[in-house]
């Protein structure tokens, strides 16, 4: 009965102009969306392969030179661009791509890609990710506002309850005619995409990719369900079409583009950023708290037991340098961890706040799981800057062994491969599982609630008359 | 006044409407008769220039509507089969609305007053919102708006389906007044009775075409009955 | 005969409490937006004052100081001596160049939350300061703002169908529209009525909450300029509501449904202010790719590397094409700092080209879509109103042409005090440069505005003619 319902649900739409039509544009956007993904993700990938390369590359042939100096001219670290940053490119373009090592700084990684784009760029790229957050959920509520509201203005609602139909399995065929409607679209999409997905990566980084492209689809079928649910029962409740129609269309509004923006300007409401100019000055404050080089002094000659500066077997000056790496990054490591914090703070309340908004938990685990979120940023920030200090803690060593010996004292090669080549693992799926469970959960609780609600609707409050 | 000269209206393939001539003088009820699709309500769709004819003229006191429809519809009042005014107003606040349109000028409360009392809207009822008014309140307002117009013709289309004998009456005594007033009446119609009753003439149509035209005053209420049959079956 | 349908119109509004709604949705998304701004444009002031107060501050020390130094009231000590041109040009004396916030950057945070307002400068590198970025959560740049613009281009145009949608569609629905033609009027009559009411009333209270809205945020309506920019936004807005009315109208004349009407219009909107801008987007950024940004590191490294491992060589070479720059009784014994400026003068000489050609492709990409602008009105607007309220891609490039000009002049200044090793004088604080911001000339911002203007009043010429001229010939019933 219920498969015969949703046979005729989805014979009924495939004769529908109106979703012939819509279903072709946003299967279009779909496939040229994840074309142009794959296309930038290969491109930039090779880009920084080569850019890392070379940068290592420049690092060992820098020539003879005093350490400190190699330790001024450091080494660039450009963030690498996940896989499944061709379904969602996230927040990739407003954080930095690169970010340069060099001896006492952290930096701040340079050259957002917003901030070369052109001005359209801020009215929202055309990713699978957008289709999907956005177009889908509307192809959805076109599909199914009519289903109940559509039979009581034709009336033949009053003749299909005549014939016995228990309404909820009126209501599970309608579900299921929508579900088997955009599933004859997406299932090639889906398929389209992963192809493209193993094509572009490396060997082995598909199959690395592969459990979170399968969480990734679970939760995007979670957020379509809550949709078809919320569309039948309003299109239950509401007593025609068009009523049905306004009432959804008002919602997916609130939920694409109200509600994101809102859930960031409250955010920053309650968890303030500071500016740039207040943190950079808090910065300079807690660096210059650096104890004295006297005081220094006498803590190495006591840890070296002599009495006079120029016993010691050691150069002092590697010394005071690598204490100094340490206070920074002692201060390093407060303020930006205080930053980061505030901004995980705001994004956690963001993705709380799809308790009205699926919209917001749906973008938080897509990014996540894309690898293109803030949280895999500051992953990726937080080994760039472990590696910085490694790499700066070998040169300083090197001064302080050097002891006292006549003349300059320069590194070569030897000393420069002593520092391993940066290499970044990111995040396994489990970490950006549990950076996502409460999006995770509330994107559930709406496809559950979605078809609870759908299902008392169609039994509760459809009325025939 | 309403005079029809081979009007004619074709989709297609399809003819709604035969070569009609045809002319309501004034003070003249003419009553069409016939089953659904038999042209009627494309005649008067006619006269109100709301579909183009395909051929011949729809004159309305000498003047094509075609040519002036504008200055036509200012001597003619219509009265759909669904009177629907705007369900949130009051009748009041509608009868200003398109007495306003129709003169091009306000009335005043007072006059409109007069209008609704003549029409015998219950006391009170104008400053009622229409969602809770009866057909025959709603045709009543209509009624009133014609008078407002002075309009010197007068389109009814199946006025009287839907309303209870009482009300049926009382709007075939309205009618009969505004007539005896001057004014021409063409009322499509399934009812023989009030035809009978209520017309000058009457005008059996079927399948687009006008069958035959009969004085009232010559014949019975039997007699229509067994005339109209007579063209159905054939 | 209009003004008997407008009338009307405002009494059915009433009568259907649509018009409190409508009152009500617009007065909250006008006052939150406009909260919103100008929370940021408080922030921008506030943080801009804090610069300036920090720099008089340390301005004021470095005076007493080097003060103390001429009467040897104290010794100057340090890594690099306090009184040396590059200490005081680099560190102790570098100036905030900034962007004040433009009068009307409460209506549109535009591109503003995306670029520097202020730098600070030192002669050394113009890239490096440039580079700079404010503090933001890339989480929040993404969602974007909830301002005045935003309401106007996307919630303005759903709540002008919103309330034209059925215009026709719902009349002919209840059966009212056969009673209104039958009536002396034209069907052009009745819209134009209906429209005039809808339109005059959504824009009159846009208007007056936008006015309102900033003069409560504190806008200086005392100015010309001011005035200018105001009527132009007005103008903006109003040509844009024409726009959607006018396509209101084009669908209400195909005598389809009321729910056919809004899945139509909403398509439209969909295409127009969603889709249209991502595609656009999609070609400028295909068509005309911006280079990468990590090859444009690579080169600059690459470009760095060579002039580090010459740097003494630079210097001499340096000095031998300006020998007035060289220390007056001093052997050429180079110190670091004119090492470091010599080696940074080069780096930035042969990555000049890089540069550019990545500037080059930046504008060429900027320009196409600067073109692809006239695809669609809701592109048109936010063009204009990021012009008009100073937050735009254009205002910043007037910034920092400005912080160019000031950098070189600094630079001019400090560097051949550096190479021959000046040590500044309390009196010489006075001869530095003084940076301060120039706002675009009005004729900057007509130009850009007017093109964007004719545009839009093309679009919405257009869809009202076309509009207006099918409705007028469309018939009662069929």
């Amino acid at each position: 009965m219920i498969g015969y319902i949703a046979h005729k649900e989805m014979r009924e739409m495939r004769r529908d102009g109106r979703f012939q039509v819509a279903a072709g544009i946003v299967m279009t956007l779909l496939v040229v969306s994840v074309a142009i993904g794959w296309e930038q993700y290969v491109t930039v990938s090779r880009q920084h392969e080569q850019a890392r390369a070379e940068t290592r590359e420049q690092w060992l042939t820098q020539g003879k030179k005093n350490p400190h100096s190699a330790a001024h001219y450091g080494v660039y670290a450009f963030k690498p661009k996940s896989p499944l940053s061709l379904v969602d490119r996230g927040a990739d373009p407003y954080t930095g791509v690169a970010v340069w090592l060099e001896a006492h700084k952290q930096n701040e990684f340079k050259y957002k890609p917003a901030r070369d784009a052109n001005t359209l760029a801020r009215f929202g790229d055309l990713t699978a990710s957008s289709v999907m957050q956005l177009l889908i959920p509307l192809l959805i509520i076109l599909m199914s506002f009519s289903a109940f509201a559509g039979e009581k203005e034709q009336g033949t609602l009053r003749l299909l309850l005549s014939m016995g139909v228990a309404r909820e399995k009126l209501a599970i065929g309608k579900a299921l005619g929508i579900a088997g409607g955009l599933g004859t679209l997406l299932v090639p999409a889906a398929v389209m995409g992963s192809a493209a997905l193993m094509l572009g990566s490396e060997e082995g980084a598909f199959s690395a990719n592969l459990p979170r492209l399968a969480w990734m689809t679970a939760s995007y079928l979670l957020y379509f369900a809550a949709f078809i649910g919320l569309s039948l029962t309003v299109s239950a409740m509401a007593r025609t079409g068009r009523l049905a129609l306004v009432c959804l269309l008002g919602f997916w509004i609130f939920n694409g583009l109200a509600a994101p923006r809102l859930m960031s300007d409250v955010s920053r409401t309650i968890y303030r950023t500071p500016s740039s100019f207040a943190f950079a000055r808090e910065m300079e404050s807690e660096l210059k708290k650096e104890q004295s080089e006297e005081a220094l002094k006498r803590k190495v000659m006591a840890q070296y037991k002599v009495e006079k500066m120029e016993d010691l077997p050691v150069n002092f000056q590697g010394i005071a340098l690598q204490a100094s790496e340490e206070h920074g990054n002692e201060v390093y490591d407060r303020l930006y961890g205080q930053l980061w914090d505030t901004f995980e703070a705001q994004n956690r309340l963001q993705q709380q706040g799809a308790v009205v908004a699926p919209l917001l938990a749906m973008r938080s685990v897509s990014m996540g799981l894309s690898g293109t979120d803030f949280a895999q940023f500051r992953d990726f920030s937080v080994a760039a800057e472990q590696y910085r200090r490694q790499l700066i803690e070998v040169l300083n060593d090197d001064i302080t062994k050097a002891g006292k010996q006549e003349g300059p004292h320069l590194g070569d090669e030897r000393l420069w491969a002593k520092a391993p080549p940066f290499v970044y693992e990111a995040p396994g799926v489990g970490r950006v599982l549990s950076q996502q469970c409460w999006s995770l959960s509330l994107l559930a609780v709406w496809a559950t609630s979605g078809a609870a609600l759908a299902g008392w609707a169609a039994t509760r409050r459809l009325r025939a008359e | 006044m309403l005079q029809a000269i081979g009007l004619t209206k074709t989709y297609g393939t399809q003819t709604a409407l035969h070569p009609l001539d045809l002319e309501v003088k004034p003070g003249e009820i003419f009553c069409l008769l016939g089953a659904n699709g038999a042209g009627k309500t494309t005649t008067i769709n006619l006269f109100l220039n709301f579909i183009e004819p395909s051929g011949g003229r729809a004159l309305i006191n000498g003047r094509d509507v075609a040519e002036y429809p504008l200055e036509t519809k200012k001597e003619i009042a219509y009265i759909p089969e669904q009177v629907s005014l705007y369900r949130n107003l009051t009748g009041m606040e509608n009868l200003e609305y398109f007495a306003t349109l129709a003169n091009g000028r306000e009335l005043g409360r007072a006059k409109l007053m007069e209008y609704l009392r003549e029409v015998d809207l219950p006391a009170g009822a104008e400053d009622r919102k229409v969602s809770g008014y009866s057909k025959g309140m709603r045709q009543k307002i209509v009624i009133a708006m014609a008078m407002a117009k002075q309009a010197k013709a007068l389109l009814l289309d199946e006025p009287t389906s839907g309303l209870d004998p009482k009300a049926s009456n009382e709007f075939s005594r309205l009618i009969g007044r505004l007539a005896g007033q001057g004014t021409a009446v063409l009322m499509a119609t399934h009812d023989l009775f009030r035809a009978k009753e209520d017309g000058s003439r009457v005008g059996i149509m079927r399948q687009g075409k006008l069958r035959q035209v009969l004085n009232t005053d010559e014949f019975g209420h039997a007699d229509l009955e067994r005339i109209y049959l007579e063209h159905m079956h054939d | 005969m209009i003004s008997t349908i407008v009338k009307q119109e405002w009494r059915l509004l009433q009568a259907d409490r649509t018009l409190g709604a409508v009152v009500l949705l617009m007065g909250l998304l006008v006052g939150y937006s406009l909260y919103n701004g100008s929370a940021w444009v408080g922030f921008q002031r506030e943080t801009l004052a804090g610069a300036e107060a920090e720099q008089s501050k340390r301005l004021a020390k470095l005076k007493q100081d080097l003060e103390d130094f001429e009467a040897g009231r104290k010794e100057p000590k340090g890594f690099q001596d306090p009184r040396s041109a590059g200490a005081i040009g680099g560190v102790t004396a570098a100036p905030h160049v900034a962007m004040p916030p433009a009068p009307l950057a409460t209506l549109a945070i535009g591109q503003s939350d995306l670029y520097p307002y202020y730098f600070k400068l030192n002669p050394r590198s113009k890239q490096a300061i440039l580079a700079n970025d404010e503090i933001e959560n890339p989480t929040n740049l993404l969602a974007g703002r909830f301002d005045l613009a935003f309401v106007l281009i996307y919630l303005f145009p759903l709540l002008i169908l919103a309330l034209g949608y059925n215009m026709v569609a719902s009349e002919r629905e209840q059966g009212t529209l056969l009673l209104a033609l039958s009536q002396p009027v034209t069907m052009g009559q009745l819209v134009a009525g209906k429209v005039l009411l809808r339109g005059g009333l959504l824009l009159g209270l846009v208007v007056a909450f936008t006015l309102a809205g900033a003069l409560v945020t504190g806008v200086d309506l005392g100015s010309g300029t001011v005035w200018l920019r105001l009527g132009l936004w007005i103008a903006m807005m109003t040509l844009y509501a024409g726009f959607w009315f006018g396509l209101a109208v084009l669908v209400n004349s195909w005598q389809s449904s009321s729910a056919t009407n809004a899945l139509t219009l909403a398509g439209c909107w969909l295409g127009l202010v969603l889709v249209a801008p991502s595609v656009a987007n999609l070609l400028a950024t295909s068509l005309y790719p911006v280079p990468s940004r990590v090859e444009m590191v690579q080169a600059m490294r690459r470009a760095g590397k060579e002039a580090q491992l010459k740097g003494s060589t630079l210097l001499a070479k340096y000095m031998e094409d300006h020998p007035e720059l060289m220390p007056e009784g001093e052997k050429t014994q180079p110190d670091f700092a004119s090492i470091t400026y010599a080696v940074q003068m080069e780096v930035d000489k042969q990555v000049q080209p890089v540069l550019d050609q990545f500037d080059r492709q930046v504008t060429r990409q900027q320009e196409f879509a600067d073109r692809f602008r006239f695809i669609s009105p809701a592109i048109l607007a936010q063009s204009a109103m990021n012009d008009l309220a100073g937050t735009s891609l254009g205002r910043y490039q007037h910034f920092s042409r400005q912080v160019d000009g000031f950098f070189e002049e600094w630079r001019a200044y400090f560097l051949p005090k550096i190479f021959q090793k000046t040590k500044l004088k309390a009196a010489d604080l006075e001869s530095f440069p003084r940076y301060s911001f120039r706002e675009e000339e009005d004729a900057a911002i007509t130009g850009r505005v007017g093109v964007v203007l004719a545009g839009m009043a093309a679009f919405s010429s257009v869809v009202l003619m076309v509009g207006f001229g099918r409705i007028k010939s469309a018939r009662a019933a069929g």
